[in-house]
């Protein structure tokens, strides 16, 4: 094995270690993680086999496996980015129903209403 | 008119506020003004002014603090209608009035400002044709048909007040507000204000490259939106 291909699969083995052992884990989906080991495993033979990949994209129209490879590389990066901008859009929302049952609770209670029937949770929450 | 709150998103107006409240409160003694983390003097004009202060702990947007706004008028007692209201000073106490005056014939359930039915005073024409492309945009998006698609001048019944829930934090929500009408089913009607456009309420208004911004979040609000 020569020294990049063990750097490589070193580094895709502990990304994958990371993703597995994270205490967040459980709260990502089945499919996403499944797609996640698929690329690494992909890559791990990537690595390992580059003839092998070159063979599969003859397959389906590519030249070069280097060029198959990126062109996967491009779709999952895509695919991280509208993933990422619609957790961080969930946050955000999160965040400010929070800060704005603080900034209306206290306001209630600066100016003494009544605030038994609207300190209900949201019906309209999800 | 002791049923009616104006809400007013307030962030960094102090040199303005204490005026429109003032104004304000020749007709109803209900303005509740939503300080989304001003920097300035903001919190104190509203105190002083004699306005509700509704401080937000964080600077969120201006759809987030009319949200907030709503939700603690909602709160006050014998409050039927609402009314959605610039702290700029760009839009008249009378306008609202006359919103207001349609909302209690009973047959509307909101009644929107639009600038193109009325008069619009110091525009330039660039962002004149800005807002008639954005009025394009929503109408073709949201399927309801307005002359006035960004336009903060509303007023509406409690039904609204109730139902309504502005999720876009920034700008986007005055497109949110009119897919939530067609989602809705509200009873909706335009009636003509006058806008005046200061030097002051110029400078700070949104920039017209923020209507790139708009455009983007309204279509992925559609794609994304189950």
């Amino acid at each position: 094995m020569i020294i990049v291909q063990f750097l490589l699969i070193g580094a895709f083995l502990f990304l994958f270690y990371v993703a597995i052992r994270s205490r967040t884990a459980h709260s990502v989906s089945a499919s996403k993680k499944l797609l996640f080991v698929l690329l690494m495993a992909v890559l791990v033979v990537a690595v390992l086999a580059p003839d092998l990949v070159t063979v599969v994209a003859n397959l389906v129209g590519v030249g070069r496996g280097t060029d198959l490879v990126l062109y996967l590389m491009a779709v999952s990066f895509g695919f991280y980015v509208v993933n990422d901008y619609l957790r961080g859009q969930d946050n955000r929302q999160q965040l400010h129903r929070l800060a704005r049952r603080i900034a209306v609770l206290e306001a209630l209670e600066r100016y003494h209403i009544d605030h038994r029937d609207e300190a209900d949770p949201e019906a309209s929450d999800d | 008119m002791n049923d009616v709150a104006f809400v007013v998103p307030v962030y960094n107006e102090a040199s303005v506020i204490g005026d429109v409240i003032a104004d304000i409160r020749t007709v109803t003694p209900h303005v509740v003004c939503v300080n989304d983390g001003s920097r300035d003097g903001s919190a104190a004009a509203i105190v002083r002014a004699g306005g509700y202060l509704v401080d937000h702990p964080i600077n969120m947007g201006q759809g987030a603090a009319l949200q907030t706004g709503i939700e603690f008028a909602r709160a006050l007692p014998h409050i039927q209608r609402f009314v959605t209201f610039d702290a700029d000073g760009q839009h008249l106490v009378a306008d609202a009035v006359r919103m207001l005056d349609l909302l209690a014939r009973g047959d509307l359930d909101i009644v929107l400002g639009s600038r193109f039915l009325g008069e619009t005073i110091g525009a330039a024409r660039g962002k004149k044709a800005l807002l008639k492309a954005a009025v394009k945009f929503s109408n073709v998006t949201s399927g309801i048909r307005l002359t006035d698609a960004h336009n903060g001048l509303r007023a509406f019944n409690r039904h609204v007040a109730e139902t309504m829930e502005i999720t876009a934090p920034d700008m986007t929500h005055a497109s949110e507000i009119i897919e939530l009408i067609a989602a809705n089913d509200y009873r909706y009607r335009e009636v003509p204000v006058t806008i005046h456009y200061t030097d002051y309420s110029t400078s700070k208004g949104q920039a017209s490259v923020n209507a790139i911004n708009i455009a983007v979040d309204t279509l992925l609000r559609r794609v994304t939106r189950q």
